[in-house]
């Protein structure tokens, strides 16, 4: 265990190394944030739903904020793959899906949080309406810490899921494009999951990628009451285990049939 | 013309490197129908929630979605030296060698990309086009084909005018700039929507900076007889202009940046 918070720690440490990309990726996710805010206020000024604008720009701007949970990945890893260097990974006292999974963690943990901290001040500041309002009750903020925890477990098993493929097919754009795609309509990036049709929502929040921003948006904006959050915890709790199982076995599988591209 | 063959005839080398590795190719393919689709997608999750956005009805949001989708993605099918590779060359040093041949680098640049999984996401824009425009009950004639085409080809120069940008920054410092994205793909999120539902600032930033306005929503609203604005005929005609103007001046601006490139030596 000591060898994998190490192996996160240095992790974190590199990641805060990238200040000047930080920067130029908030300001290019405030400014989609915006537009999206504009868009909805637009459709809302027709026709008023039930969920009200307010919690829509909230979910917006978290969504935005944590952005780089999604897609941040360790394209060391993706190298090594391609060029064979994993086989030395191979020869390493700990387990390698493990050693992965807490890099991939620590990079997208300090990714994402040195985003989301300075957006949601800037995201605070907007006019009412326009930026995030603050969560429903203290209860449902402290509610939605864990979940978003359980939603970055997820997310990196989802991304281990991911590499797995790309051990088999060595390229990583088919099978990856094809997944983060998929992960970017159904976890609410495109559309907040809310405004989907009410019959499609319960399909889809039982679904992994609702667990990865989704359930932890709606315990802050109330839409999932604090008493619910059990219940939320126990799903995404549930796709944490199967995921990270998953993966593990794919991994496992491929470690067997490796192929070590000569050179 | 001797440039013109020499594009097509680059650009289908290209091509048939591409296809190498079918399977790769088609899964990759079929990525882009995924992410295009999905689009399309919220965009009718959208329209079926709430019917209608300032005005336009569903059928006319669609129409210009497939206006957008179809120009930015024949843009990258076409562009694709300009709109993803530019970067990579810089920093590789593959400018270099464009650089002692007796052709223009831009030409090189345009000869050296092409991005044929794209032509999904053209296929969707279509799609959406078609329904779009029978969902309007647009009655098509001759200048409306022709101010279609003319808001296709102007957007799509408009496009590579702001790529552009990203590449002249990528000379000067030799990583790419994120923040360019913000105007590019920004402007494709933005603009799939009518320029008219949108707060001043973010209006003019796209008439006057990067005026999809005037390339792409001016020409689409008078085909569907709805003109933005209620301006005037000849502005559908006169308007997306601009999609060249910008491109020109971005190419000039190009070239005098090309004079400070220097080599990364690799």
């Amino acid at each position: 265990m000591r060898a994998y918070l190490s192996v996160f720690k240095m992790r974190l440490r590199m990641e805060l190394q990238y200040r000047g990309a930080m920067i130029g990726g908030i300001l290019c996710q405030m400014f989609f944030g915006l537009i999206l805010v504009a868009l909805y206020r637009a459709l809302y000024a027709g026709k008023p739903q039930s969920v009200p604008i307010e919690s829509v720009a909230t979910y917006v701007w978290l969504q935005q904020a944590f952005f780089r949970m999604m897609v941040a990945s360790d394209s060391e890893l993706l190298d090594k793959i391609r060029s064979g260097d994993i086989s030395y990974d191979l020869c390493r006292p700990v387990n390698m899906y493990g050693f992965y999974y807490a890099r991939v963690m620590a990079q997208k943990l300090m990714g994402s949080v040195m985003r989301a901290v300075p957006m949601l001040i800037m995201a605070f500041l907007l006019p009412k309406g326009w930026g995030i309002t603050l969560p429903s009750s203290f209860s449902g903020f402290l509610a939605c810490i864990p979940a978003l925890a359980l939603g970055l477990f997820c997310m990196c098993a989802l991304e281990n899921i991911t590499v797995a493929f790309t051990m088999r097919t060595l390229d990583p754009r088919g099978m990856q494009g094809l997944l983060n795609l998929l992960m970017m309509t159904l976890s609410g990036n495109l559309l907040p999951l809310n405004l989907f049709p009410a019959s499609w929502q319960k399909v889809i929040t039982f679904f992994p990628y609702a667990q990865l921003l989704d359930a932890p948006i709606r315990l802050y904006t109330g839409e999932y009451i604090p008493a619910d959050a059990f219940r939320v915890y126990v799903l995404q709790a549930f796709w944490v285990v199967v995921l990270i199982s998953l993966g593990a076995a794919m991994w496992n599988a491929n470690r067997k049939r490796m192929i070590v591209q000569g050179g | 013309m001797d440039i013109f063959r020499l594009y097509t005839k680059s650009i289908g080398m290209l091509l048939k490197s591409h296809l190498q590795y079918t399977s790769s190719f088609i899964m990759q393919t079929l990525a882009q129908l995924v992410m295009e689709g999905g689009e399309m997608m919220v965009v009718i999750l959208i329209v079926d929630r709430f019917e209608s956005l300032k005005g336009w009805t569903g059928g006319n949001l669609y129409f210009f979605f497939g206006m957008m989708s179809v120009s930015f993605y024949l843009t990258e099918l076409f562009g694709r030296g300009i709109t993803g590779d530019f970067p990579m060359m810089v920093r590789t040093g593959r400018l270099d060698t464009f650089l002692v041949r007796p052709r223009g680098v831009l030409t090189q640049v345009l000869c050296g990309g092409t991005d044929p999984r794209r032509i999904t996401c053209i296929a969707v824009g279509v799609a959406a086009l078609i329904m779009g425009s029978r969902l309007s009950g647009i009655s098509w004639n001759l200048l409306k084909v022709f101010v279609l085409v003319e808001s296709i080809a102007m957007s799509m120069l408009l496009i590579l005018g702001l790529f552009m940008i990203e590449a002249i920054f990528s000379i000067f410092s030799v990583k790419s700039v994120e923040l360019v994205n913000a105007i590019t793909y920004g402007g494709r999120s933005a603009c799939q929507y009518p320029i008219d539902i949108y707060p001043t600032p973010l209006r003019a930033l796209f008439t006057v900076i990067a005026p999809f306005a005037l390339t792409l929503h001016v020409p689409a609203s008078w085909i569907m007889d709805k003109p933005l604005y209620g301006w005037p005929t000849w502005t559908a005609f006169v308007t997306p202009l601009s999609g060249a103007v910008v491109f020109i001046f971005m190419t000039v601006m190009f070239h005098l940046a090309l004079r400070h490139y220097r080599s990364t030596g690799s």
